[in-house]
């Protein structure tokens, strides 16, 4: 052990530099003869783009280029699991929520970026918005993706769950939904490309969570190789998950490739909010049985969780809310099935908790409605049933080292002079 | 639209006829009522910019000029006079909040500018700006009609005074016309006995406009007689609304002698709520009777003495 | 338009637009970059600077309403030949995360400690209730200005109470 840092407090290695205003976030990079750039999104969160009007836009003073669908024909879809977003939307595509992005403006300034994207026109064909994730699990609605709305199912079994149902003394069920969550890290999305014409290096400074996924899928998009694209990790400015998928990297690069400038884009908190990702709302309905002294003996759940318009960590989210829908207790018996959807919504992804805290809100709510129906107190039913060394999770993890739920519910009814003085 | 080069220093902001818009700065209240009577629709009057600006973001106004009243110095002035308070529109919620006469004369004003925004806010935003606003959440308008205010309007056809109850017609629509200046809020000196209280419901402490808010200023005649009784509320209808049904049946009354949840079915079913991001028409009934039951009861058991309440919730 | 105005004890004449907010003037103009945006809309507080002696949040400010005014940026508090005892303080007690809302969050506490060089906890909550950290580290934030108020005072410069 070192023992001039183990025990200590450090001040942070970045830390001199925030409290002075020194630190450089993307937002705050200047470079020569840098140009500016925004995004015309989308004006229906469903609809198929029919025309697209740029020539008045392009005309305006300052404007230096704007780029389209067809000024780049061979661009691939982008993903953090699948590859299933649209850089541009192009003629005859969908645009899917309203943050799709149609059209990339690089103007001399942000206000003339801005007046030019005022002037772009749009026509579209309108479709249905599905909204609901139950709407468009129906065999008729129409399809958001080729291969159906529903991207994908995860299934989990532990035991018997008839039997567990059959020894319950008492079986509760219940419908819980829970809203969408934007992360809101206090810096909005920005960064700074620049393209190095004598390497054909793209240098992008963007904060992300995953420099490395970055990096391959602006590449893959792009149709480059991977060593063509350099990112600069600058200051961060608050991440939670929202950082985690791609935002203003792909639409920089093609600014800079375009222009052989170095290019800023900077999202509005608005833009942000419409454009990246929410924790995932969910639909979850559990099902629980318990004896009549307390022990639970069955838990069923079906979990619909809507990620909106394109999967990014949807299947990853949703799947690890269903491996934590008992939470921190014992059961013997469960059953579960959860459902990642597309919708027209603003996607969703990742937020601390991955999953796991909408979860928590059904799970808990289930264990007061148990306990006060079978009139024991709510820590102790928790106590009684909270895992334990040897205890295994829905997934069949056997759990052995750090299982210490119990003696922190003993210490918390100490330490809050629970009512009643539970005797545990 | 005549470009105005302000002021005798040669430091001022000059308009540079390069840039489209105007900027105006006058300096006496008749000048600025002679600009804003010579321009358009799109010549804006910019108080503390605090909703202004945020609207001008969001593209909900289109501006050609702003005629900015922030070098009147008449306008920054609070004068306590023996028969009324003159607050000047220019006034921030920070001075409200921070001016020993307010506290001491209004109270319920100075608690309700306390609660608006952040510090941020209040340095900028104004009791003119709350007024002309006109929002049904404005902080402010409650309590300026509680007390009985009278807005003095100024144009280019004279100075007119109007009941702050009587100004406000609809959210963000007032009976101000065209051409006209908010200069001073007016409001009659309380006399002693008065006593009131403040409450503000809203999601969190800081930066939130109100869910539902109540002033309620009640005037003590000897004996603890009512003599007067208002009870405001805020974000329960189009307009910042008074429950006129209160003074009707406690005027003349001793607190004592009322049955508060009485009085508070009058505010239940006075208020005339909407669904809105910030809470249901049903929770607004259910959280006015209550709060109004909750201000009879702190006026009752305080005595005399102010309370201002930041409600938690 | 031409606007004159004094950051951080420097005079400074700028170019400038009626529409242009003190913000972008600070941070495009000035390239005083330590003034940060997180809304746009007067709500979070990273664009917090002292106008005048006042707290303001400058998105919500017109570049001619800081015509001849006074402007102190994160830029402006400390020396060159060290740290203002609250930007100490933030640092030593790890007030600092993402730090994007910490320039806001320093200049309110300074405003703060000037007016109530021992400000209790709520006065603390009150004091900076203009600020958000999306971090949510306020609980070392306080810490922070309470540190500060500590070393002000044992300075010697919180005695103006």
């Amino acid at each position: 052990m070192n023992e001039r840092i183990i025990g200590k407090n450090l001040v942070k290695v970045d830390a001199r530099a925030k409290v002075t205003g020194r630190a450089l976030y993307p937002d705050d990079l200047y470079f020569a003869e840098m140009l500016y750039v925004k995004v015309k999104r989308a004006v229906h969160p469903h609809a198929i783009l029919r025309k697209l009007e740029i020539s008045r836009a392009q005309q305006l003073p300052g404007v230096v280029k704007i780029i389209t669908a067809a000024d780049y024909p061979e661009l691939n879809n982008f993903g953090l699991i699948i590859k299933d977003q649209p850089v541009l939307v192009g003629i005859g595509e969908k645009m899917r929520y309203l943050g799709d992005a149609l059209a990339i403006v690089v103007a001399e300034s942000k206000e003339a970026a801005g007046q030019a994207l005022a002037q772009i026109r749009v026509e579209v064909e309108e479709l249905e918005v599905i909204d609901d994730p139950r709407r468009a699990m129906e065999e008729q609605a129409p399809l958001l993706h080729p291969d159906g709305n529903i991207l994908c199912r995860h299934q989990l079994n532990k035991g018997e769950l008839e039997r567990g149902l059959a020894a319950a003394d008492l079986i509760i069920e219940q419908e819980y939904k829970t809203n969408r969550v934007e992360q809101l890290p206090l810096q909005p999305e920005a960064g700074v490309c620049v393209y190095d014409q004598e390497t054909g290096v793209l240098k992008l400074w963007v904060a992300t969570q995953w420099l490395h996924d970055t990096q391959a899928d602006i590449a893959q998009a792009l149709g480059i190789p991977p060593e063509r694209v350099r990112i600069i990790q600058p200051v961060i400015g608050g991440a939670f998950g929202k950082r985690e998928d791609i935002s203003v990297h792909i639409h920089l690069a093609l600014a800079a490739l375009a222009t052989r400038r170095p290019v800023k884009l900077t999202y509005t908190r608005e833009e942000s909010m419409i454009t990246q990702s929410k924790r995932h709302p969910m639909i979850i309905r559990a099902k629980s049985g318990a004896t009549r002294d307390g022990y639970l003996t069955a838990w069923q759940v079906e979990i619909i969780g809507d990620t909106g318009a394109y999967a990014s960590s949807g299947p990853a989210v949703v799947h690890k809310g269903l491996y934590h829908c008992t939470g921190p207790y014992n059961v013997e018996n469960v059953r579960g099935i959860a459902y990642t959807v597309y919708t027209n919504n603003t996607y969703s992804g990742a937020m601390r908790g991955f999953g796991a805290t909408q979860l928590a809100f059904a799970y808990e709510s289930q264990i007061d409605i148990l306990a006060h129906r079978l009139r024991i107190d709510p820590a102790r039913f928790r106590y009684q049933n909270a895992y334990r060394p040897g205890s295994s999770t829905p997934n069949g993890q056997v759990l052995t080292d750090s299982v210490n739920v119990r003696e922190t519910i003993k210490e918390a009814v100490q330490m809050s002079n629970w009512p009643g003085g539970v005797e545990l | 639209m005549k470009r105005k080069l302000a002021g005798k220093q040669g430091n001022r902001p000059l308009i540079s006829g390069r840039d489209s818009n105007g900027y105006f700065l006058p300096e006496s209240l008749a000048e600025a009522v002679n600009l804003l009577g010579q321009a358009g629709e799109g010549l804006k009057v910019l108080a503390g910019g605090t909703d202004l600006l945020v609207d001008l973001y969001e593209r909900l106004i289109e501006v050609e000029g702003w005629l900015d009243l922030g070098l009147i110095p008449e306008l920054r002035e609070i004068k306590v006079r023996a028969e009324q308070i003159e607050i000047g529109a220019m006034v921030t919620h920070a001075q409200l909040e921070k001016s020993e006469n307010i506290k001491k004369t209004l109270p319920v004003l100075a608690a309700a500018a306390a609660e608006i925004g952040s510090p941020q806010i209040r340095n900028r935003g104004t009791i003119g700006g709350n007024v002309v606003t006109a929002s049904p959440a404005g902080d402010l308008l409650a309590p300026l009609i509680a007390y009985n205010a009278v807005l003095e309007l100024v144009g280019k056809d004279g100075v007119s005074r109007v009941p702050a109850g009587d100004f406000f017609c609809g959210p963000k629509q007032t009976i101000m016309k065209r051409g006209q200046l908010l200069s001073r809020v007016l409001i009659p000196r309380p006399s002693s006995g008065t006593i009131g209280c403040w409450i503000k419901i809203g999601k969190r402490k800081a930066l939130v406009i109100a869910s539902i808010s109540l002033a309620l200023v009640v005037r003590l005649a000897k004996g603890g007689v009512i003599a007067d009784i208002r009870a405001c509320f805020g974000a329960v209808a189009p307009t910042p609304l008074e429950i006129k049904a209160v003074r009707r049946l406690a005027g003349g009354k001793r607190l004592e002698q009322l049955d508060f949840s009485q009085v508070g079915e009058l505010a239940a079913a006075g208020i005339a709520p909407i669904d809105d991001l910030r809470g249901t028409a049903a929770y607004r009934r259910n959280v006015a009777r209550e709060l109004l039951i909750q201000a009879l009861e702190k006026v009752q058991s305080t005595g005399g003495e102010i309370i201002a309440d930041q409600a938690d919730c | 338009m031409q606007i004159r105005l004094t950051v951080n004890g420097e005079e400074r004449v700028v170019e400038t637009t009626a529409t242009t907010r003190l913000l972008d003037l600070l941070r495009t103009d000035l390239k005083l970059t330590g003034t940060k945006e997180g809304c746009g809309k007067g709500e979070c507080g990273a664009c917090t600077v002292l106008l005048n002696g006042q707290l303001v949040a400058s998105c919500l400010l017109l570049a001619p309403q800081a015509d001849r005014a006074e402007i102190i940026t994160i830029e402006g508090i400390g020396s060159a030949e060290g740290l203002d005892p609250i930007q100490e303080s933030y640092l030593e007690a790890g007030a600092v995360q993402c730090g994007f809302c910490t320039p806001g969050m320093i200049l309110a506490s300074k405003k703060l400690l000037e007016e109530n060089p021992r400000p209790t906890v709520e006065e603390i909550r009150r004091g900076l209730s203009g600020n958000l950290c999306r971090c949510t580290g306020y609980h070392k934030i306080i810490a922070a200005v309470r540190l500060s108020a500590q070393k002000m005072a044992d300075k010697g410069e919180g005695k103006d109470e």
